[in-house]
């Protein structure tokens, strides 16, 4: 009884958020100092970050494993700690000030679950071609085919603009036609088909990157949500300390 | 033949000489940011000169001049200028907080002075509203990390409460447009390059200054850590923004390097 009392004050304290966050900080600083210094980490993004993590050595990769492991901790410290903020102030006036820094909490869980489903079901692939290459997408043999490279230059042989009109067949029907532009990948099902370099000579080619990022839309909605937490939250301490 | 070149010379001399017209305005800012060390109006007027002095760069690039040193170490002169202007308001324009004020934007201007511009076009990837979000948001927040730091130190000599209240503040709002470039640059990311997250050395800085923040933000709630040792805190973090923004930018190889 004693260790649960002892393990669920450490759960619910917002000391052990200050404790994780010092310990976090200086995981990721060791990352800054390990990072650079070995090649192995050329390699951290052709995979997801979990099969990466698996296939190489304990020695380099200690501070990304001690990282995710304070992860954890914080991210049920947040989970609790908001729960019992919300019980705690119920039928307080301001229920925005107290409602505003649960929903940057709520918004820093979503984006530590879009972290864990792209670390672990992620999926990139790059393929250099040609106008003309064909490549199946999928297993249900949808195919991609690269069909025009456009490259446009300014006057000073600077890059100014391209783009890739590409089409999707399915049993030599087409399905869909589209163009890849800068800042403008090709959709398709949660496949992000986008260009990541061009050549123009001696032939047109362009290096395709065909990804998948199951944590996207959960970030883009934890990064709404955080903003609307932290901006009611700015608008109201300072309003606060007007009135 | 000798005709071409002749007329290329001319060119190339109009271009420098607008250039030194515009570059005129700089140091001008720089001698203005100085003297508002002493007088506070020189201070506007160095905020004035600076801008105009963006404009011109932004109107000559055809672009927001927020790329390569040099350029955003005037945006973040200017904006520090622009944003020490309601604080100082708030404190009764205290004495040592217009110099610190005055001091930090003629630092960065005179940093910005000797840094390479970046005058040559941006390549298509940087032609996108998410990357001007991402650094203007950015460099607003680091703006406002620097007259935080100001606060700070001016609470650390003067022990009066109201300078650490205003320093909280001032970190909010930068944590607020932090958070908010590291959003867009995540869209812009996903948009860009198929993913919103890059495992680089920038991004690596830039997860440790929101973290440190994050730390900040909640440790000023707790009694052991209020007054000097968050204020403490707060000027330390201006040493990770200071590592994240130029450090990292010219020492490392990342997708950010200047």
């Amino acid at each position: 009884m004693t260790v649960l009392k002892y393990i669920t004050d450490i759960l619910f304290s917002i000391r052990t958020t200050i404790w994780s966050l010092w310990f976090l900080i200086a995981m990721l600083l060791a990352g800054a100092v390990v990072m650079p210094a070995k090649e192995e980490f050329q390699t951290i993004h052709s995979m997801p970050l979990f099969d990466w993590l698996s296939e190489q050595s304990f020695i380099i990769t200690w501070w990304l494993w001690a990282s995710i492991a304070v992860l954890i901790l914080l991210a049920l410290n947040t989970l609790l700690c908001s729960v019992q903020s919300v019980l705690k102030k119920r039928g307080v006036s301001n229920l925005l000030l107290i409602l505003s820094p649960q929903i940057i909490h709520a918004a820093f869980l979503l984006m530590l679950l879009a972290h864990l489903l792209s670390s672990s079901g992620g999926f990139k692939e790059i393929i250099a071609a040609g106008e003309g290459a064909a490549f199946q997408l999928n297993k249900d043999g949808v195919v991609l085919v690269i069909e025009r490279i456009e490259i446009s230059a300014d006057p000073a042989g600077y890059m100014s603009d391209w783009g890739v009109d590409i089409v999707y067949t399915s049993g030599g029907k087409q399905i869909k036609r589209d163009r890849i532009m800068p800042n403008r990948p090709s959709l398709y099902e949660d496949f992000n088909i986008n260009v990541k370099d061009l050549r123009a000579f001696p032939q047109k080619a362009a290096l395709v990157q065909i990804s998948r990022e199951p944590g996207a839309l959960w970030a883009l909605a934890g990064g709404v949500l955080f903003m609307l937490g932290i901006m009611t939250l700015v608008i109201l301490r300072v309003k606060t300390s007007r009135d | 033949m000798l005709i071409a070149t002749n007329s290329l010379f001319a060119l190339l001399q109009d271009f420098v000489l607008s250039m030194w017209d515009m570059f005129k305005l700089h140091i001008l800012s720089l001698l203005l940011y100085t003297g508002g060390v002493f007088r506070r109006q020189l201070l506007y007027a160095g905020l004035a000169v600076q801008s105009v002095y963006l404009l011109s760069r932004g109107l000559e690039l055809h672009r927001l001049p927020l790329v390569g040193a040099h350029d955003t170490l005037a945006f973040v002169a200017a904006s520090a200028a622009a944003f020490a202007i309601p604080f100082g308001m708030a404190l009764g324009w205290d004495a040592k907080y217009q110099k610190g004020a005055a001091l930090f934007a003629a630092a960065f201007t005179l940093f910005s002075m000797f840094s390479k511009q970046h005058n040559i076009p941006l390549p298509p990837v940087l032609k996108t509203l998410w990357f001007e979000l991402h650094v203007v948001t950015a460099f607003l927040s680091y703006a406002l990390f620097g007259i935080a730091t100001v606060l700070g130190i001016i609470y650390l000599i003067e022990k009066i409460e109201k300078n650490e209240a205003l320093q909280y503040k001032a970190i909010l709002i930068g944590y607020c447009l932090f958070s908010a470039s590291m959003i867009f640059g995540g869209v812009w990311a996903y948009l860009a390059w198929g993913t919103y997250w890059l495992w680089t050395p920038k991004e690596l800085w830039t997860s440790i200054l929101w973290l440190f923040y994050s730390l900040y933000l909640h440790a000023r709630l707790r009694p052991w850590w209020a007054g000097r040792p968050s204020a403490i805190l707060g000027i330390v973090g201006f040493v990770v923004v200071m590592f994240t923004y130029l450090g990292v930018s010219l020492l490392m190889k990342s997708s950010h390097s200047f």
